[in-house]
């Protein structure tokens, strides 16, 4: 028996595929990710708009446009993991515990990254806002 | 796990059987949610993305 069969050739051959495939297959997500944050597009901002009751109270899509633009803007700019943890909470709604478990990280990192986040988000908004006042 | 094992598992995996598939990935899972890491957290998004790749293409492997 040969030094390779001993080893298991088979076995090797299929490790360095699976390497390399899940290498591009990585390089490929964070390229789509770089190319499309996970934002709404601002066509179905406008949709979801009408929808709301923000039509009743005066609100018109066109208006509301653009805090929605810079909201989108500023919460783009979060890290990954930072926009990922505001999604899981007030898009799919999730318990910072049920988070946590999803992300296999402590409960206390949940909470302390959509403190970071949020307070991120307030100080891009503010500072935007105090550029449109001058 | 012999090499055996290994292999009926592996063709099984590439022939489209799923049960087989999955406990090879299992095997694999470390490799896979290491490059998944980003910043040191684990992104799940990237996690299922790469399994959907390697699902799609294993049928492509030559044993």
């Amino acid at each position: 028996m040969s030094l390779t069969e001993g080893k298991d050739e088979l076995r090797g051959r299929f490790t360095r595929w699976i390497v390399i495939t899940a290498r591009n297959a990585q390089l490929s997500y964070l390229r789509a990710e770089r190319r499309h944050p996970q934002t709404i597009p601002l066509d179905e901002v406008d949709l979801m708009i009408e929808d709301t009751a923000l039509l009743s109270a005066g609100a018109t899509p066109g208006g509301f446009d653009f805090v929605e633009r810079q909201l989108a803007d500023a919460f783009r700019e979060l890290p990954l993991m930072r926009r990922r943890i505001l999604e899981l909470l007030f898009v799919e709604e999730l318990s910072p515990t049920e988070i946590a478990a999803k992300l296999h990280c402590s409960v206390q990192h949940v909470y302390n990254q959509r403190s970071l986040a949020l307070k991120r988000l307030r100080e891009r908004l503010t500072k935007e806002k105090e550029n449109d006042k001058r | 796990m012999t090499n055996a094992e290994f292999r009926l598992m592996l063709e099984n995996a590439v022939n489209g059987d799923p049960d087989a598939l999955e406990r090879l990935l299992n095997l694999y899972m470390p490799l896979i949610n290491r490059l998944s890491r980003y910043a040191g957290w684990l992104d799940e998004d990237c996690r299922q993305y790469i399994l959907l790749h390697i699902t799609i293409h294993i049928s492509e492997f030559r044993i």
